[in-house]
C-alpha cells in the first residue's frame, strides 16, 4: 500500500553541528517530492533519518500511522537510490536485483518473475549476467533503480541519483523518472541541490537551508511567489536580481522606488501583513528584465543601464548592465547586437516585481499566480504552504485508483 | 634574442631533441639493484646447489647433480614427521586466527562499540610485545594445566600471539568496504547475518586471505614457542628440527640440511606468490590509527 | 509539535549492541587467557624467585625489586642490553630503513625486468622461514663460506670473527623488504601532481628527493621507524639459530638472555623481568608511534 510520510519536529544534531533544525515536512501518499537545496543545508541527512540510517535527535518520522524513530531499515519497506548506486560489485545484475526479495524470503519463482519484469521496464534483460563493473554509468543507474523499484516499497528515497550521469544521459533519465513514477505512484522523496531537476520532476518542491524548511510548494508556485529571497535566489537561472529599494505608502496607494523610477504597486498583488514603509529588497527575474526593443507592451518601466557584460547562449543571451549603480542582469534575445559599454534601455513589467523585507528576506508581496499554474500536476490539491511550522495537518487527497491497486498485487 | 626570435628560429629549422634510451644514471640505478640483488641471491643459491649437489661444501659452487640428497631426506622418518607436526601447527594457528579475527574485526570496524579507540590502541600495542615475555607465563600455565607437548595446545597459543595483528589487518580490509553498501543490503531487508555472509566476507575475501597466509607464514616458521612448548621428537615442527639437524655439529650433512630447509621453505613461497597481489594494500600504513 | 527549547532527551544516543559483543568474544577470550592473563602474570613472576626446577620451582617467593638490583650489577644483561640496542640501531633503525628506501626508489625507477627480478629476489630472502635464513646465513659466513672466498680471507669463521656484524647483516637480508614494500606503498601515495611540478620546475633528481619526496614520505618514514623498531627488539629465531648467542656472549640480545636465564640456567623469575625491560623499550617506541601519527595530519 501507499502510504505518506511525516516528519514532525525532527531535529539531527551531529556533535555542535545542527544538521536538521525543527523539520515538519509531510509527503503525501503517491507524491514525488522533490528536496532540494545546496550541499550541506540537510537535505541527506533527511532522507538518511527516513531511511533509517540515521537516527533524529528529536522529534517524530511516521510512515503511513506507523512510528518509526526506532524501526531498523530493515523493516520499514522503504527502498534507497544511493548517489553511488551502492551495486553489490560481486554479483551480476540478477543477483543485484534479486537480492532484496531474497532477503525478505520470496519464492525462488516469484523471484525470477519479478526480475524479468523489472528488467524489461528498465530494459536491463539483456545484462542480466553482466557485474557492475561491466556496465556504463546509465546502466548502473537503472539497476540502482531496478533493484528500488523491484521490491514495490511504500517508500522511494533517491539520493541525488542522477548527479554521477552526464547532461545528456541526465535529462533522458529525469524523463524516465517521471514516467516511471506516473506508472507506479509510490511516495517518492527526491533529493537533490540540482533546481532543473526538482523543477522538471517535482509534485512539490522542498527547499531547504542550513539546515531549515525554506518553503514547500508545486514548481510554479515556488518560482512565481518564492517565500523568501534564499528562495527565490535558489530557483531559477540565470538569478534573480536583488536590488535596493523603498516602499512608500501615500493615500493607501503602495508605491516602491528602485533603479531610480518609482511606480505604483499593482492592484492585484496583497501586500504581507510584514509589509512597512522604508527599505525593502526587489527582486527582479532576468526574463522579466527586458531589451526595450523587444519588449512587450506591458512593460511599462523603462530604466536606462550601461552594458557590461553580453554572455550568449545561442538561442538566447545574458546582458549584465549597470544600472543606477546596480548591477542587473537581464534576458536578451540572440543577435541584438548590443556591445560593452554601450547605453541601452530596459523594459520591466511592474506586476513582476517580488518584494522582500530588508532585514528578514521574507517575502512582503503576495502576487496572483500567472495561468492558472497553481495547479500541482499529478496530486491533486496538493499545493498548501508548510514552511511555516504547524500546518501540515491539512491536506489528504486519496491518490489514484490504479497505482493503489497495482502496488497492492505484490506487496 | 627574444622569445619570439627564438620560436621563430626553431619554426625554421626544426630543433630534434635526441633523446637517449639509456642515461647514464638510468644505467647506474639498474646496476647498483643487480649488485644488490645479488648480494641477496647468493646465501640463497647455496642452498639449493647444496641440495642437488653430491658433494657440498660452505661454499657456493656449480653442483655435480644428484637426487640422493632428496631422496635421503624424504627417505627419513623425523623430516616426514615434522612436516606433519609443522602443518597441524601452522593449520590449526591459521584457522583459530582468521576465524576469530574475522568476528571482531566486523564489530570493531562496522559498530558502536564503547573505548573502541583505546581498545585499537591496545590491539596495536599487544601486537608489538615480544614473545619472549610471554613465553614464561605460558610456559608455567601449560605446566599447570597439564598442556605441554601437544601441537594443538601449542597452536591455540600461537593463535594468541597472531591474533592482534591479524585483528588489526582484517579490520583495515572491512574499512575498506564501502559502508553504503551495508546500509544499501539493510534498507534491501537484508539481517545482520546475511550481510556477513552474502555482503562482507566475499567483498573482503582477499583480505582474508592475505590474513590467513601471513598468519600461516608466521607460524610455519615459529621457532621458539615450539621450541619451549613440546619436547616429543613426533611433535617437534620444521625449524625445530632444522635446528636440531644443525645443532648435531659432527654429523652435518650440508646436503640434507640444504634439501630439508628448501622443501620447507616451498610452501610459504607459493602462498606468498599467492596473495602477493592482493597484500600491497596492506602495507598502507599512512593513517594506521584512526 | 516540538518547541526548540525543552526538547526532552536525545533520542539517538548509540547503542550498544549485544551481537558486537558475541562475535568479539571468541576473540577476547583467547587473548584473554593466553596474551592478557599472561602479561599480567609476568608482571608478578619478573618480580619472584620463581625456578624452573627445584624447591623454588613450587615454593617461590615475592622478592620485590631483588631482581632489578641484580640486573644492575649483572654484567652480562649490561653487555646484552647493549648488544640489543646494537643490534635494533644498526640492523634495523638504519640498516633496514635506508636500504629499503634506497630498494623502493631505485626499483621505481629501474627497468621493468630488473624490478621484476630483484623485487622477488628481496622479498623471497623476507618470506623465507627464519630457520632457512639462519642456516644459509651459517654457511655463507663460515671459513670456507661464500663469504670468506669474495673478501679473498678463506680460513676465517666469520661469525666467529666479527658474529654481531653478521648476524646484523643476515637481520637486514631478511627483514629488508617489509621496509621496500612500505616505503613503496609510500612512493604510490605520493601526489603525481606535486612531483611532475617539481620535474617542470627543473629540480635535479637529488634535489626532488631531499625537497619534495623525503619531506612527503615522513609520516611513512616515521611509521616504518617504529615497526621495525618494535619488530626487531624482539628478534631471538635468526640469533638463537646462528650463534645461540655466542661466541661466549657476543650475540646475546636480550630476547636470547632471556631464554638463556629461564630456560637454561632455570631462573624464570628473573628471565621474567629481563623480559619486562625488553617491554618497556617497546612501550616507549609504541607511544611514540600513536604520539607521531597524531602528529602526522
Amino acid at each position: 500500500m501507499l502510504s505518506e510520510v511525516r516528519f514532525e519536529g525532527v531535529h539531527k544534531i551531529f556533535g555542535t553541528e545542527t544538521a536538521v533544525e525543527d523539520l515538519n515536512l509531510r509527503v503525501n501518499a503517491g507524491e514525488f517530492l522533490v528536496l532540494v537545496g545546496p550541499s550541506g543545508c540537510g537535505k541527506t541527512t533527511t532522507l538518511r533519518m527516513l531511511a533509517g540510517l540515521e537516527r533524529p535527535s528529536y522529534g517524530r518520522i511516521l510512515i503511513g500511522d506507523k512510528l518509526v524513530n526506532n524501526v531498523s531499515p530493515r523493516f520499514r519497506d522503504v527502498a534507497m537510490v544511493f548517489q553511488s548506486y551502492a551495486l553489490y560489485p560481486h554479483m551480476n545484475v540478477y543477483d543485484n536485483l534479486a537480492f532484496g526479495m531474497r532477503a525478505r524470503g520470496a519464492a525462488g519463482s516469484v523471484i525470477a518473475q519479478r526480475v524479468k519484469e523489472t528488467a524489461e521496464v528498465l530494459g536491463l534483460a539483456q545484462l542480466m549476467k553482466r557485474r557492475p563493473s561491466e556496465l556504463s554509468g546509465g546502466q548502473r543507474q537503472r539497476v540502482a533503480l531496478g533493484r528500488a523499484l523491484i521490491r514495490q516499497p511504500q517508500v522511494f528515497l533517491m539520493d541525488e541519483p542522477l548527479s554521477n550521469l552526464d547532461a545528456g544521459l541526465r535529462v533522458q533519465m529525469r524523463a524516465e523518472l517521471s514516467r516511471l513514477h506516473e506508472r507506479f505512484r509510490v511516495t517518492t522523496l527526491y533529493v537533490t541541490h540540482d533546481q532543473v531537476e526538482a523543477m522538471t520532476m517535482g509534485d512539490r518542491i522542498a527547499v531547504m537551508n542550513s539546515g531549515r524548511l525554506q518553503q514547500v510548494d508545486a514548481p510554479e508556485t515556488l518560482y512565481d511567489n518564492p517565500a523568501n529571497i534564499f528562495v527565490a535566489g535558489f530557483i531559477g537561472s540565470p538569478r534573480m536580481n536583488f536590488v535596493r529599494g523603498s516602499l512608500t505608502t501615500t493615500r493607501g496607494v503602495a508605491a516602491v522606488e528602485f533603479l531610480g523610477v518609482t511606480t505604483p504597486l499593482s492592484s492585484r498583488a496583497k501586500l504581507t501583513a510584514e509589509a512597512a514603509d522604508g527599505a525593502v529588497t526587489v527582486g527582479l527575474r532576468p526574463e522579466d528584465l527586458m531589451w526595450r526593443r523587444a519588449a512587450p507592451p506591458e512593460s511599462t518601466l523603462t530604466l536606462s543601464a550601461e552594458v557590461d557584460v553580453v554572455e550568449p547562449m545561442g538561442h538566447e543571451a545574458y546582458v549584465t548592465a549597470v544600472c543606477a549603480g546596480e548591477t542587473v542582469t537581464s534576458r536578451f534575445p540572440p543577435r541584438s547586437g548590443v556591445r560593452t559599454r554601450e547605453r541601452i534601455e530596459l523594459a520591466l513589467n511592474p506586476a513582476r516585481l517580488h518584494l522582500f523585507d530588508a532585514r528578514s528576506g521574507n517575502t512582503i508581496l503576495q502576487r496572483p499566480v500567472a495561468g492558472g499554474a497553481e495547479l500541482p500536476r499529478s496530486v491533486g490539491e496538493a499545493r498548501v504552504d508548510e514552511s511555516e511550522e504547524g500546518r501540515s495537518e491539512r491536506q489528504h487527497e486519496p491518490h489514484t485508483r490504479s497505482a493503489q491497486s497495482r502496488a497492492e498485487e505484490i506487496s | 634574442m627574444s622569445a619570439v626570435e627564438a620560436r621563430r628560429a626553431g619554426a625554421e629549422k626544426l630543433i630534434v631533441v635526441p633523446y637517449s634510451r639509456v642515461s647514464p644514471a638510468a644505467v647506474a640505478t639498474n646496476m647498483i639493484l643487480i649488485l644488490l640483488g645479488s648480494f641477496f641471491l647468493l646465501p640463497m643459491l647455496w642452498m639449493v646447489f647444496a641440495s642437488v649437489d653430491s658433494n657440498p661444501d660452505w661454499a657456493i659452487k656449480l653442483p655435480t647433480p644428484t637426487l640422493a640428497n632428496f631422496t635421503d631426506v624424504l627417505g627419513r622418518a623425523d623430516a616426514i614427521s615434522s612436516f606433519r607436526s609443522s602443518l597441524i601447527l601452522a593449520g590449526t594457528t591459521t584457522v583459530v586466527t582468521t576465524v576469530l579475527a574475522v568476528l571482531a574485526a566486523y564489530p570493531l570496524s562496522r559498530m558502536h562499540i564503547p573505548f573502541k579507540r583505546a581498545f585499537m590502541l591496545a590491539i596495536l600495542f599487544a601486537s608489538g610485545l615480544p614473545v619472549s615475555m610471554l613465553i614464561v607465563p605460558v610456559y608455567q600455565m601449560y605446566v599447570y594445566f597439564g598442556w605441554l607437548d601437544s601441537l594443538y595446545t601449542t597452536a591455540l597459543f600461537l593463535a594468541a600471539s597472531s591474533l592482534p595483528f591479524a585483528i588489526w589487518l582484517m579490520k583495515n580490509f572491512i574499512d575498506a568496504v564501502p559502508a553504503e553498501l551495508e546500509q544499501a543490503a539493510a534498507i534491501d531487508g537484508a539481517s545482520t547475518a546475511r550481510i556477513l555472509r552474502e555482503l562482507v566476507l566475499p567483498l573482503t575475501l582477499p583480505g582474508i586471505a592475505v590474513t590467513a597466509i601471513y598468519t600461516f607464514i608466521n607460524a610455519w616458521g615459529a621457532f621458539i614457542i615450539p621450541f619451549v612448548l613440546t619436547y616429543s621428537p613426533d611433535n617437534q615442527p620444521g625449524p625445530v628440527e632444522i635446528y636440531n639437524f644443525m645443532g648435531s655439529h659432527g654429523l652435518f650433512k650440508f646436503g640434507d640440511l640444504a634439501v630439508f630447509s628448501l622443501l620447507f621453505s616451498v610452501p610459504v613461497i607459493v602462498l606468498y606468490l599467492f596473495m602477493s597481489r592482493y597484500f600491497s594494500g596492506a602495507f598502507n600504513f599512512g593513517g594506521a590509527v584512526k | 509539535m516540538a518547541v526548540a527549547a525543552g526538547l526532552g532527551p536525545r533520542l539517538d544516543r548509540e547503542r550498544f549492541q549485544w551481537s558486537s559483543l558475541a562475535m568479539l568474544a571468541p576473540a577476547l577470550a583467547l587473548l584473554g587467557v593466553l596474551f592478557i592473563f599472561p602479561v599480567l602474570y609476568s608482571g608478578y613472576l619478573g618480580f619472584t624467585d620463581l625456578a624452573l626446577v627445584g624447591s623454588r620451582s613450587r615454593d617461590y617467593q615475592f622478592t620485590g625489586l631483588d631482581n632489578v638490583t641484580r640486573m644492575l650489577s649483572d654484567y652480562v644483561f649490561i653487555k646484552s642490553s647493549w648488544l640489543t640496542i646494537i643490534f635494533v640501531v644498526g640492523s634495523a633503525i638504519v640498516g633496514q630503513t635506508v636500504l629499503g628506501m634506497a630498494l623502493a626508489i631505485l626499483l621505481r625507477n629501474a627497468l621493468v625486468s630488473v624490478r621484476a627480478v630483484i623485487g622477488s629476489i628481496v622479498i623471497v630472502a623476507w618470506v623465507l622461514p627464519e630457520i632457512t635464513v639462519a642456516l644459509v646465513w651459517y654457511a655463507f659466513s663460515q671459513a670456507g663460506g661464500t663469504l670468506s672466498i669474495l673478501l679473498g680471507h678463506t680460513d676465517t669463521n666469520f661469525l666467529v670473527a666479527v658474529p654481531m656484524l653478521i648476524v646484523s647483516l643476515a637481520n637486514l637480508w631478511r627483514n629488508v623488504a617489509f621496509s621496500m614494500l612500505v616505503f613503496s606503498a609510500g612512493l604510490r601515495n605520493l601526489p603525481t601532481e606535486v612531483l611532475e611540478a617539481a620535474e617542470v620546475e627543473g629540480a635535479s633528481a637529488w634535489r626532488r628527493y631531499r625537497m619534495v619526496i623525503l619531506p612527503l614520505l615522513k609520516p611513512t618514514i616515521v611509521t616504518n621507524l617504529l615497526l621495525v623498531t618494535i619488530l626487531n627488539l624482539s628478534e631471538f629465531t635468526l640469533i638463537y639459530a646462528m650463534t645461540q648467542g655466542g661466541p661466549g656472549i657476543e650475540t646475546m640480545t636480550l630476547p636470547l638472555y632471556v631464554y638463556q636465564e629461564a630456560f637454561v640456567f632455570h631462573q624464570l623469575g628473573y628471565g621474567t623481568a629481563i623480559s619486562l625491560v625488553l617491554v618497556l623499550i617497546g612501550a616507549l617506541f609504541s607511544l611514540l608511534f600513536v604520539r607521531a601519527s597524531r602528529s602526522q595530519v
